[in-house]
Order: C-alpha cells, then structure tokens, then sequence
C-alpha cells in the first residue's frame, strides 16, 4: 500500500487513501439520502432491477429444487391425513360461504331498497413468495407475479388467514410486496366487535401490530378482532387483520397501548392471493339473485352436505390452492 | 498483465458467488444468523493481494449488493468501503496476526460495520432493531477460519492450473 510504484494508485500513502474513503462515503451518504427521499435514484433504480432479475431465479432455484425433493418423499400416509385435514376444513368453510351468499344476496337487496352504492367484486389472483425479507430492517417480500400479471401498485395482498401487506413496487415477473408489520407501515382498520376505527401500524416484529391512537375509554378487549375498514381506498374493507393479544392503560395518558397480533403468517406462509379491487358490479349480475334466492334456500346448515353446485366450487378451490394452478382466480362478493 | 486478469476473475468469482449466497432463500433462523459473506470473502482478497481490491471495487460492489438485497441504495457500498479501507490500512499488521488475533480483528472489523449500519437506521428514523442484530458478526466470525482455508485452497488449485 505503501509502494509508490504500484499501478492501481498513482498517488499512494495513507493520505491519498483516506481522501479517497472520504470521497466514496460522501458519495454514498448522498446516494442514501437521494434513495430515501425518493428522487431521481428510485428511477434509475427500478430500471436497474429489471437487469438483476434473472439474479433471483438463479438464487431461487436450489430453494425450488429442495422444496420439489420434499414433494416427492412425502409419504403416502402424510398426504392422506392431509387431504382428511383439507376436507373437512373445507366443508366447515363451505357451511360458512353458504352463510355468507345469503348474507351477500340481503345485503344486495337492503342496498338495492336503499339505492346506494353497490357491492364491489373482488377478483383474487394466486401468488406466491419467491423470498422473504430482502432487508431487515424492512419487512418486504417478493412475489412471482408483476406487470405481465397485471399486478399494480397499491394492490392488496392477503393469505387464507388475514391481510399481508400491498404491493409496493412492481417489475416485469415480480412485485415486491410492504407487509403490515413493516415500523412504516399504516393500515386504516376497525375492532370489529364494537366498529371502533383507528389505524394499525407496523411494530418491526412480524408476530405484532400496534395501535397507538385508541382513546382511553374506548371499549376494546383482548381477544378482539381487527378487521380492515376499507378507509382509504387501499385495501378493501372487512378483511380480518389481527387479534387484540395485550392493552397496556398507562396512568394520565390519553390514549392507550394495544398490541395486536397479526392472523396472517407473515413469516411462515409462501402462497397469497392479490385482490384486485374496486371494478365495478357489472349491471348483468343484478337480476340474478331474484332468480337464483329460491334454489339456494335460505336454511344454510341443512343444505350442508350436498348441493351439486359446490362440486364445481371446490373443484376450482383445490385448483387455486394447488400450487401449479396459479392462473384460477376466484370471484366472490364482499360488502364494501 | 495476464496474470493479474486471471487473477481478477478468480477474485470476481468469489464475490459473485458470496453476492447469490447472501441472496440465498432462507427459513427465518437461519437468516437471522446469515454472515455477511461479501465483506468476509473481501477481507480474505484484501488481506491476501496487493492492489486488487481497491476502494473503487468495493463500492461498486456494495452498489450491486445494494440493488439485489432491495437495500437503501449505498448502503452496502458505504461498509464495504469502511471496511476495505480499514484492512488496507492495517494489512501490514494483520498479515502477520496468529489466526486467533485475526478472527478477532475480523470480529471488530463485522462489529464497526453493523455500528454503522445502526447510524444509518438511526437517521433513517427507523426503530432500533432487536438484540439478534448482533448475531451475524458472531456467525462471521465462526465461519471465517473455514472460508479462509477454503479460499486458500481455491487459489493455490487455481494458480496450479495457471502454471500448467
């Protein structure tokens, strides 16, 4: 290093060399600030990703690879106690559905009395985690679907369980995806026992959520449900969120600590699903449920066992869960 | 002149493979612990070349890694040239440390950089990270001895093959 000869360093010693570091971190301390503040750099940034996707299927090919191998060794036995566990869940889930399309059908109706606004339809769209936590100190995933997907900024992400997150950033087969727990994360919801709103944000710990702004009398309890409240026109209202875990009432402040935790697997699932919100009603679905109200009946538990329509419902279901089925997208209604 | 280009591609391929290592998918666990591979792998050439890795290519590799890992960009690029200027600075010494001093010096070497590392959180207004931050400098240093004997005997095959 010393070597004034040497040919990498035309002016060698210490000195030149603690200019040099001087230089370079000057440079990127600018280069934090411009990246942080979201100038210019972001641009250069997302076409430069685009040169570095192929990186991540290089780097997730081994992980597929594994994951493949664990496929094939399953045993037999495994795989029928799972399909046991899968059934029955989905029957129990079809009970609730049935429920749920005559709740749909009255709430219709109710809105229809009312001539105020009509229900949306959610499209949802399978997708799956490519990797996890690219930063720590972000949570971000990413996802294998993008802008061929039709994937767009802001989209809601959720798996079976709850909310995940939204899509923050989208390339050509990938979207990254902010989560709920991220600290800059903030997510407009309601407990859902009471429709007390506020808004949970992200704690840094993917196992809790915190609510910072519930006022001191507000009636919340442990164990409640946090459901999204569809304020602010990102993610769709009525999701579940979270469970009330723990409230801490400080002494003389205004506002108390909830801690909720999150229903979805933040760190464990690997397949979501992408609404795609906010399309609206096409005028044709509306006579449909006069015509159809009778067949369905409205005594859910009976109707439990059988109805023919639903084969043709779970054959898409287990389709969409599948892994290999990625293209099934799944259409039901949800009160706005 | 041509040695030094093979040289250079030897030194080139060990980084690319610490970059995917460090993009490797992981379970949680063990990415709580995963070393930063970059900086061990550039410690390693540091210390072991004259001139190869100069400032310039650690930030421009820390810029790559800075796109791959999603991080604030210049983030890596700022600790990789911390810690390349460190080791240059202090190769004569550290060249002839006995192999415990050394991993210790790598220890402090992993320590300042997540030093630094928490300055730019704490600018950033980020909250302070859990006490398992800390644990990728220890997992560093307990994989060193083993990636410094495997890159030996990388180099001594690759130049065996020069000479031949």
């Amino acid at each position: 290093m010393r070597a004034g000869a040497s040919t990498a360093s035309r002016i060698a010693g210490p000195t030149a060399q603690t200019a040099r570091l001087m230089l370079y971190g000057l440079l990127a301390v600018v280069l934090m600030a411009m990246d942080h503040r979201g100038q210019y750099v972001s641009q250069v940034r997302s076409v430069l990703e685009y040169a570095v996707e192929p990186v991540y299927h290089v780097v997730e090919w081994p992980a597929r690879a594994i994951r493949n191998l664990q496929e094939q060794f399953q045993t037999r036995r495994s795989l029928r106690h799972e399909n046991d566990d899968l059934r029955k869940q989905l029957l129990s889930q079809q009970a609730d559905l049935q429920r749920l399309d005559t709740l749909v059908e009255e709430n219709r109706r109710l809105r229809a009395l009312f001539e105020g606004a009509e229900g949306l339809v959610y499209d949802y769209r399978f997708a799956e985690l490519v990797r996890v936590d690219l930063d720590p100190f972000s949570h971000r995933v990413l996802i294998d679907r993008g802008t061929s997907d039709g994937v767009v900024v802001g989209q809601a992400v959720i798996d079976g369980a709850g909310v995940m997150g939204q899509v923050e950033d989208v390339h050509l087969h990938f979207a990254t995806v902010r989560l709920i727990s991220d600290p800059n994360h903030a997510l407009p919801v309601q407990i859902n026992r009471t429709g007390l709103r506020t808004v949970a944000f992200g704690s840094g710990e993917t196992g809790a959520l915190k609510l910072p702004n519930v006022p001191r009398l507000a009636d919340v309890r442990e164990g409640d449900l946090v459901v999204t409240s569809g304020l602010g026109d990102r993610f769709p209202g009525g999701y579940p969120v979270a469970r009330v875990i723990h409230i801490d009432r400080p002494e003389g402040k205004t506002f108390i600590q909830v801690e909720a935790e999150p229903l979805a697997a933040l760190d464990r699932g690997r397949e979501v699903l992408l609404i795609s919100a906010h399309i609206p009603l096409p005028e044709t679905a509306e006579p449909e449920p006069e015509a159809q109200e009778p067949a369905t009946g409205v005594d859910g538990p009976a109707a439990v066992q059988e109805p023919p329509a639903e084969g043709e419902v779970e054959a898409e279901h287990s389709d969409s869960s599948a892994p290999a089925g990625d293209e099934a997208s799944i259409e039901t209604e949800a009160p706005q | 002149m041509n040695v030094r280009r093979d040289r250079f591609s030897v030194i080139a391929g060990t980084l690319v493979i610490a970059v995917l290592l460090t993009l490797l998918p992981l379970p949680a666990w063990l990415q709580m612990v995963w070393p930063y591979w970059v900086a061990l792998v550039m410690i390693y050439w540091c210390l072991e070349t004259q001139d190869m890795i100069t400032l310039g290519l650690a930030f421009s590799c820390g810029l790559v890694l800075d796109l791959m890992t999603g991080s604030l960009l210049g983030l890596h690029a700022l600790s990789l040239t911390v810690i390349v200027y460190l080791v240059t600075r202090f190769r004569a010494r550290l060249r002839f440390f006995p192999p415990w001093q050394l991993a210790l010096s790598v220890l402090a070497l992993l320590v300042n950089d997540r030093i630094i590392l928490l300055w730019i959180i704490s600018l950033r207004g980020d909250p302070m990270p859990a006490a398992s931050f800390w644990l990728p400098p220890l997992a560093g240093v307990l994989v060193w001895p083993w990636l410094f004997l495997a890159l030996d005997r990388f180099r001594g095959v690759m130049r065996q093959r020069a000479l031949r």
